[in-house]
């Protein structure tokens, strides 16, 4: 396995240095530009890898040394899209071992957790290995995989593209068990962080992204929305300056058809300038903002003012005056957003 | 009105986000501190852009080229090209006959021989680096011999794009490679300056688009196309869910939003032609979420690319641009043509003029204070460096803050007037598409005279085509030249 590198210090040959790659004939970048502009400062070492890519791109070579120079590329520069896709190739023609890839991923994807071709080439890996005839278990390759995802975003909870490949092999796999144990696990960020956008989307994703396939009834739909109301109101009672949870709460409202106003009780005394004394009855459907909320709370305004510009009739002069203070008080940077929005209401547009 | 300075509320309710949201606004205010203490970052009209660092900053890119650590940029060497060159253009500096030559000589190195362009010489082909060599060579090149124009390979970038094409409408960025709206944004480009752009390439793309967009109204990266595929690859349930996969970010969305705007000659001509139902997207959802990422005074209103995350020198051009965008689109805040005084100053003046549906003045503050480098070049926020990237996108980002760019009804009279295909095939909805194209793409121009600048009008930077990121002048130039048309003269200000 020549082509899995160690992890000593010595520092490699070059390309160019050793007698089994004379045969390549490395081709320089610009061979026929007397004077590039913007050239880059290339170190010897990636400049010599780069010149024998280059030479092997040309010849078609699909071999396992193919494998040991990509992933010297890769290493030194994980955003090199060609070497990545030339390396896919040569391990389909290669017949190579893809889960021995797969852990060599393992360890590259830690370390560049940002790279579009990390993600993507452990997304072409993980179809191969469960759609090939010998195919492992799509279920325990998901399951491990979820594993390993988990281990990454515990270090960059709001890395983009790790969360967009959870969500592809969550449908990619479509499993009821596999979809069963994403809601906890979103349950534990939030309790990290109530704040974390990307959780709150993968919430809906999991929740809702299914849609009819998800093949509950209208009843069970029902309660799954009560659910989930119950729950971000929850999110929100304890800190409601958050626009992840409003926009979550909005999001699930409009996928429902659920009118904004049913909420206009619990939204409410987000609404006012302080929190109300509780009158010893303490609503459990509708928590009250915290002590320490600062209030009234922007996106509460904002809610409130939809909820009755959707009901129309006098709602709408209601939305008028929360947009006016909107504007002219508590979110002075959207000032031109909320004096558009009186203006379309006034005009008789619903938005 | 002035409204006091509040951070943002934490609720006494501190979690990683909001401690990193915290440090972020003493950092900017910190900056803000040191920028009123330095008296060449300012005039009393107030802050300056220095135009002579970050033409330095450009000129030494694009002469000496790139430290090493842009090593990580080598698959991308055509952006680095277009974010210099374009970043000279903002700035309303041509160059020289020679460095034009060799910066066309060096993009043409990597067009590939099966079509469109990869990041380096020998480089695979890719859809991104095929936008941004396009769009330098919009800048730097020309018809004829060694122009680079012609020797663009129409034809087999065609066959490129179609070999990567998919079934639920969307495009890989390259073979075995990605999907994602990015790549999307960049071809619709790229065809629509090319003269490439047709029903068979984009037929499905218009709904790839919307399937993106997200309870929140941005767009996120792509969706996920299975569910909606029948055993044969091929579309089969329209309904069934095609969930966006990753939550809505400003750079997703500018490239939605634009490719959204870019599909529309088709959408206009196909859809009623074949009696189809016009897909839709939640414009009023696009409209407050991109409000919404504009940060508060504390953040000196720079934009952020998702809810709860930080403002970013870049966001003034994928979120603020895409706000102008979406609002000169649809109409929005639409003044008579020729109304409003040229740099005139003050706050009552602002909110008169400033009828946008973002603050464009604190954009521009953003910038010109939080967003530039001592030593020239621009920044994601204080105390980051300058680098190429955030350079472009926060020049842009101004560009876009102080010049209202609209379509313009009259400019599109005078194109369609204007325009000549000599084949006449009036009922083809093909040549109508490509009519179009031509049409609504040039037809956005700069309101004039509604230009307001920040700091005064020696901070003025060149007006940017919102759909391209280039001069209106370039993105016309080569367009006229693609689709064999001359130009109408812009109309004299009545």
């Amino acid at each position: 396995m020549s082509y899995l590198s160690s992890e000593d210090d010595v520092a490699p040959l070059l390309y160019c240095e050793r007698p089994e790659w004379q045969d390549v004939t490395p081709i320089s970048q610009y061979e026929a530009v007397s004077s590039p502009i913007a050239p880059i400062f290339y170190t010897p070492e990636y400049k010599d890898a780069t010149n024998y890519f280059r030479g092997v791109v040309k010849t078609g070579e699909t071999s396992e040394r193919v494998l040991e120079l990509t992933e010297r590329i890769i290493r030194m520069n994980p955003a090199h899209y060609s070497a990545w896709q030339y390396r896919y190739r040569t391990l389909l023609a290669t017949n190579a071992p893809l889960d021995v890839e797969l852990k060599l991923m393992d360890q590259i994807a830690a370390h560049n957790m940002k790279t579009y071709q990390v993600w993507h080439h452990r997304r072409l890996l993980i179809t191969q290995l469960t759609s090939a005839s010998l195919a492992k278990d799509p279920v325990d390759t998901a399951t491990a995989e979820l594993e390993f995802i988990g281990n990454v975003l515990a270090l960059d909870t709001k890395n983009y593209h790790t969360w967009s490949y959870r969500q592809w092999l969550l449908a990619h796999f479509d499993d009821a068990g596999l979809w069963l144990g994403e809601l906890p696990y979103v349950d534990d960020l939030l309790l990290e962080d109530v704040r974390n956008n990307s959780a709150w989307h993968h919430r809906y994703f999991v929740v809702f992204g299914r849609g009819s396939r998800s093949q509950a009834t209208p009843a069970e739909e029902g309660e799954v929305l009560q659910r989930e109301i119950r729950y971000v109101k929850d999110k929100i009672s304890v800190a409601p300056n958050n626009p992840s949870a409003w926009n979550y709460l909005r999001g699930i409202l409009e996928y429902s058809n659920t009118p904004f106003s049913t909420l206009l009780p619990f939204t409410e005394p987000y609404t006012r300038a302080y929190v109300q004394p509780t009158d010893d009855v303490v609503d459990l459907d509708n928590p009250k903002p915290s002590s320490d909320a600062t209030l009234p709370c922007v996106a509460a305004l904002d809610f409130l003012a939809e909820a009755y510009v959707r009901a129309g009739g006098d709602g709408v002069g209601k939305a008028v005056e929360l947009w006016k203070q909107l504007a002219n008080e508590h979110d002075t940077m959207r000032k031109k957003y909320w004096e558009y929005r009186i203006k379309e209401a006034l005009e008789g547009k619903t938005n | 009105m002035t409204s006091a300075i509040h951070p943002t509320p934490t609720d006494r309710y501190p979690t990683a986000t909001s401690t990193l949201q915290a440090r972020t606004e003493h950092d900017i205010q910190a900056r803000l501190e040191a920028h009123k203490a330095s008296p060449q970052e300012h005039t009393p009209d107030g802050p300056v852009l220095q135009r002579n660092a970050h033409l330095q900053f450009l000129l030494r890119n694009l002469v000496q080229g790139f430290p090493a650590r842009y090593m990580s940029q080598d698959a991308s060497q055509p952006w680095l090209f277009f974010w210099t060159l374009q970043g000279f253009s903002v700035l309303s500096v041509g160059l020289d006959e020679q460095t034009r030559q060799r910066s066309i000589n060096t993009i043409m190195a990597l067009q590939h021989p099966l079509g469109g362009f990869g990041g380096g010489p020998g480089q695979s082909p890719h859809l991104l680096p095929t936008y941004a060599s396009v769009c330098a060579l919009a800048i730097v090149g020309r018809n004829g011999d060694n122009g680079g124009w012609d020797q663009i390979d129409r034809k087999k970038m065609y066959d490129l794009f179609m070999s990567l094409k998919q079934p639920d409408g969307s495009f890989l960025v390259s073979h075995h490679g990605e999907v994602d709206v990015r790549g999307i944004y960049c071809l619709l480009t790229v065809a629509t300056l090319l003269d490439i752009l047709t029903p068979e390439l984009v037929a499905g793309t218009p709904e790839f688009i919307a399937s993106c967009q997200t309870y929140e109204g941005g767009f996120g990266s792509a969706s996920f196309p299975d569910w909606a595929l029948a055993n044969d690859g091929q579309i089969q349930d329209a309904s069934a869910p095609r969930p966006p996969l990753g939550e809505a970010h400003g750079g997703y969305t500018f490239c939605a939003a634009a490719s959204w705007i870019l599909l529309q000659p088709y959408v206009k001509t196909y859809y009623p032609a074949k009696g189809l139902p016009t897909p839709t997207i939640n414009y009023a959802g696009l409209l407050r979420w991109l409000t919404q990422m504009q940060g508060l005074e504390i953040e000196l209103g720079g934009f952020k690319g998702r809810t709860n995350k930080l403002v970013d020198g870049c966001y003034s051009w994928w979120v603020g641009g895409c706000v102008a965008l979406v609002e000169g689109f649809l109409g929005i805040g639409k003044s008579a043509e020729g109304e409003g005084d040229d740099g005139a100053d003050g706050e009552h003046a602002w909110a008169d003029v400033d009828d946008s549906l973002f603050s464009r003045k604190a954009l521009q503050e953003y910038v010109l204070i939080a967003g530039q480098h001592s030593a020239g070049g621009l920044v994601d926020k204080p105390p980051k460096p300058a680098d190429a990237y955030h350079t472009l996108y926060c020049l842009s980002g101004l560009s876009a803050a102080q010049h209202h760019v609209v379509p313009s009804d009259d400019r599109r009279a005078d194109l369609l007037k204007a325009w000549q295909d000599p084949t006449d095939s009036s009922g083809d909805l093909a040549a109508q598409v490509r009519k179009l194209a031509f049409v609504d793409t040039l037809c956005w121009k700069e309101d004039e005279g509604t230009a307001k600048y920040f700091g005064g009008a020696t901070n003025r930077v060149n007006a940017t085509h919102l759909l391209t990121n280039l001069t209106a002048t370039h993105a016309e130039g080569m367009m006229a030249h693609f689709y064999n048309q001359t130009l109408p003269r812009k109309g004299a200000k009545a």
